[in-house]
């Protein structure tokens, strides 16, 4: 069959970030709103902001023609439209959340108005995480992303990201608690992303399984190749062993090397379960499709070139 | 389609690309050929000559952001290149691989089912050409065009319908009627 990626490297760099940045953005939110702990997580929201806009980014020369990109929020209903305005208010929404802490702003006086932010930062950070799943899992020409599970996968994994992400920058400037506060913190965070990878594991076996056994021929021929085949040294070397069940041990020991490992193999797996999603997008095959592909001559073929 | 009339010359692939004056490496219209099928001497081989299938519910329009891609109230489905940005999207939600990205120009075209000609009341170029009339175009809403006599009356099949897009365009697949 012609392989045909339309979607390529940038995008899965992007489905990880906008994971991570959702993720990192709503934990902020979260912990400002409901724990009181903002300031622990802010430098958090900031690069989670920069995250996603890294990712936006990517998306924007990833079209045919980026300089029309805005025309991307012009039309109601499309859910890549819905994702475009999330997208473009958080790195906005999220740099304002940040901007109450550093003690510069004339405005970081006002509580009530932070804590709206945070909540406005919890909706969109989910948001963010959540509509990469929708956006592939409806397309129904793609047998192995047409799943509702798909979402949910890429909700735990951006949450689960997230935390990790916050475990490596919660406590930093501009926080003035503690050691012992931000000990605390991170206790707190490896808890909350040991409980996410564990259910990040149960998600991503139910997805692949399933795929497997109850969806049609093309999803369990991917989904094959996942658990035994092309992709299987990804799938369980990456995001299984490393991305997954290494740091879930790693966060249970108790030693300060486990700790600071930890968080950084559960963004590797994360992004190489980004690269794994977007690179499985095969399609059903037509009729004798494949046979007229192959037999077409390659786009460098000398009377090809000649031609233009 | 008409499979029983389709002899594989793919004077269609070549009418649409010259005519419409592709990029080299841009089929609009291939014809793939099924098979050979099964063991000598009972064997069978199927030409499916392809276009856009101009689904009556396009996922490819649904998911556009831009509201480039269209359908017309006469069913036809269609790529404004002023507002495509080329995300991608249409050509991961069509599981008919009619949607081709243009590097030159950094948009997505397509089969439009030649618009501005079947406007005018002439036949699309690939429908003009084939000597066979193997390539059956006209109005389904229509129920006494020939069209819908052959849906109705003929042993047809549309590609992929379990994807749920209600593809309009229907394959001949084995002996019926004639028109």
């Amino acid at each position: 069959m012609k392989e045909e990626h339309r979607w390529g490297w940038p995008v899965a760099f992007y489905l990880f970030l906008g994971g991570l940045g959702g993720g990192m953005t709503a934990l902020a939110g979260l912990s400002d709103l409901i724990f009181g702990r903002g300031e622990a997580f802010s430098l958090g929201s900031l690069i989670g902001g920069s995250a996603i806009a890294v990712g936006s980014a990517l998306l924007v020369f990833e079209l045919g023609r980026p300089f029309q990109f805005w025309r991307v929020l012009s039309r109601q209903r499309a859910i890549m439209t819905a994702g475009a305005w999330m997208l473009s208010l958080t790195i906005f929404t999220s740099v304002a959340h940040f901007s109450f802490w550093p003690g510069f702003s004339p405005w970081q006086q006002l509580v009530g108005l932070r804590h709206l932010v945070a909540a406005i930062n919890i909706v969109l950070g989910l948001g963010v995480c959540v509509y990469t799943g929708i956006l592939l899992g409806s397309l129904r020409a793609r047998a192995f992303w047409n799943t509702p599970i798909l979402p949910v996968l890429f909700l735990v994994s951006g949450l689960s990201t997230g935390a990790a992400g916050q475990s490596l920058v919660a406590g930093a400037w501009p926080y003035r608690g503690s050691a012992v506060d931000v000990e605390a913190v991170h206790a707190a965070l490896r808890s909350l992303d040991l409980t996410l990878v564990v259910f990040e594991i149960m998600v991503l076996f139910l997805y692949v399984l399933m795929m497997r056994l109850a969806a049609g021929k093309v999803a369990a021929r991917i989904a094959a190749t996942w658990l035994a085949g092309q992709k299987s040294l990804a799938f369980w070397g990456g995001v299984v062993v490393l991305g997954l069940a290494a740091p879930g041990l790693l966060y249970v020991f108790s030693s300060a090397a486990a700790h600071a490992a930890a968080p950084v193999l559960v963004l590797i797996g994360g992004l190489v379960l980004r690269f794994l999603v977007v690179f499985s997008d095969e399609r059903a095959e037509l009729p004798g499709e494949s046979q007229y592909y192959s037999r077409l001559p390659k786009p460098d073929a000398l009377f090809l070139k000649a031609w233009d | 389609m008409d499979t029983r009339r389709c002899i594989g010359c793919h004077a269609c692939t070549v009418a649409c690309k010259v005519n419409n004056e592709l990029p080299i490496d841009m089929i609009y219209n291939p014809v793939f050929t099924h098979g050979p099928n099964g063991v000598f001497p009972h064997v069978s081989m199927t030409f499916y000559p392809h276009l856009c299938m101009h689904c009556k519910n396009p996922p490819c329009v649904g998911c556009c952001p831009t509201g480039a891609s269209r359908q017309e109230a006469d069913g036809i489905v269609w790529v404004d290149r002023n507002t495509c940005i080329g995300c991608k999207a249409c050509i991961q939600a069509c599981p008919y691989h009619a949607r081709h990205p243009n590097p030159r120009t950094g948009t997505v075209q397509k089969c439009d089912f030649c618009m501005e000609r079947v406007r005018e009341g002439l036949e699309a170029f690939c429908v003009q050409t084939c000597h066979q009339r193997a390539r059956i175009f006209g109005d389904l809403d229509d129920p006494g065009s020939a069209v819908s006599h052959i849906v109705r009356s003929m042993n047809t099949l549309q590609l992929l319908p379990e994807v749920g897009t209600d593809p309009q365009v229907y394959y001949i697949v084995s002996p019926g009627g004639q028109v």
